[in-house]
């Protein structure tokens, strides 16, 4: 759509398949995991390998449709066995009063990991960690919810409260150490946290809400698919 | 992953499932030589400024990103949850690579570093994005980028 109105363009494409279909000037296929298009955080050399690979196309003149291969795999596109969490935390049921226990104990590595990266994703509303349990909560009963922030319907806060909690937790695991390979993180979040048990819950009492946008919400935007509890409804 | 057999169910055949209409013609722009070219970034992963409303689902809209705004000001409302987020909390560059840009021009490499960049919804549908499309290309033009990298997630 750039280049039919006259600007020249590459492409960074994680999935060929969709490459091939929309039939690109110029692409770079990098066989990444999705949500890491430059493949490597914290790897200069490797993202600059990828960006000067890409912008290279731009200087061909072989159109109208080219569409190469990036060949190596990122570092950590598999599971790293030397990854550690060093977040220790304290157990308990997965109720509001848990989750802000386990929140209050998880607090101090996120602080660590925000000196580390120098910046936080969290912060899609303006809701604070230790306030986002207790903005969650309502959602559990099932019926009627006011929106727990302003300018927001009642199922877009619901997710990003939730995004922003799942930041959280996933920029505190990696406060210290090696870093993870893509999907360490979620699966510790999701297997062993209250806080992953919690949003499972928060799902089931959002599917079956009289609100449609929640009940869609729930179902499909706060729990990836592969990391349900056997049981769940998919 | 994205070699297709590396992504989980059912996001794998959502993703080979996707019906993709593709475009009517194959344009293709030639441009100056790469070391003269002033490249901006347009990323799909809904990045906007902390403090600004997300985008909602299926948002056709663009947000301007100036290149001076910093990673520490920029947050991230896609509606996908199934792709990973480790990345760009460990490194925006990872999906919005402005340092690795500027040490390219600083290299020689390319031209410069535009000073706006894009952040769009992935997962929306391009037939409604035509006027988004005229609105970031009125801004290239104005700044005089002519070359784009178009990031996904």
């Amino acid at each position: 759509m750039i280049e039919s109105r006259g600007v020249p363009t590459v492409t960074l494409g994680l999935v060929r398949h969709h490459l091939v279909a929309t039939a690109p000037p110029r692409a770079l296929f990098v066989p990444f995991v999705l949500g890491r298009p430059l493949g490597e955080p914290e790897d200069a050399a490797f993202q600059t390998r990828v960006l000067r690979h890409a912008l290279g196309l731009l200087e061909r003149r072989d159109g109208p449709v080219i569409i190469e291969d990036f060949a190596t795999d990122a570092p950590s596109h598999r599971a790293r066995s030397g990854w550690e969490l060093g977040i220790v935390l304290p157990g308990g049921t997965a109720d509001a009063a848990g989750v802000a226990r386990e929140i209050a104990a998880v607090m101090p590595y996120w602080h660590r990991a925000v000196a580390r990266f120098g910046r936080s994703t969290v912060g899609i509303t303006s809701i604070e960690p230790a306030d986002m349990v207790g903005a969650l909560a309502p959602y559990l009963a099932g019926g009627p919810v006011e929106s727990p922030v302003a300018g927001l319907v009642p199922a877009l806060a619901l997710r990003f409260i939730a995004d922003d909690l799942k930041a959280f937790y996933s920029e505190a695991a990696q406060a210290e150490g090696e870093h993870p390979g893509a999907g360490q993180v979620d699966r510790w979040f999701w297997s062993e946290t209250l806080a992953g048990q919690f949003l499972v819950a928060l799902r089931r009492a959002g599917m079956a809400s009289a609100d449609n946008a929640i009940r869609a919400f729930a179902t499909r935007f706060l729990v990836p698919v592969p990391f349900l509890p056997e049981g769940e409804p998919r | 992953m994205a070699r297709i057999e590396d992504i989980p169910e059912p996001t794998r055949s959502a993703v080979l499932g996707l019906a993709i209409a593709g475009f009517a013609t194959q344009p293709f722009v030639a441009g100056p030589p790469l070391s003269s070219r002033r490249v901006a970034v347009i990323t799909s992963a809904a990045l906007h400024r902390r403090g600004e409303a997300p985008f909602q689902p299926g948002s056709a809209e663009v947000r301007l990103l100036p290149s001076a705004v910093p990673a520490v000001d920029l947050v991230m409302s896609h509606v996908s949850i199934n792709y990973d987020r480790s990345g760009w909390q460990r490194d925006i560059n990872t999906i919005y690579p402005l340092d690795r840009l500027r040490e390219l021009a600083a290299a020689g490499v390319i031209g410069a570093v535009a000073d706006t960049h894009f952040a769009v919804m992935g997962s929306t549908d391009p037939a409604t994005m035509a006027e988004t499309a005229d609105q970031i290309v009125g801004q290239l033009r104005q700044e005089r980028s002519d070359a784009v990298l178009l990031s996904p997630v």
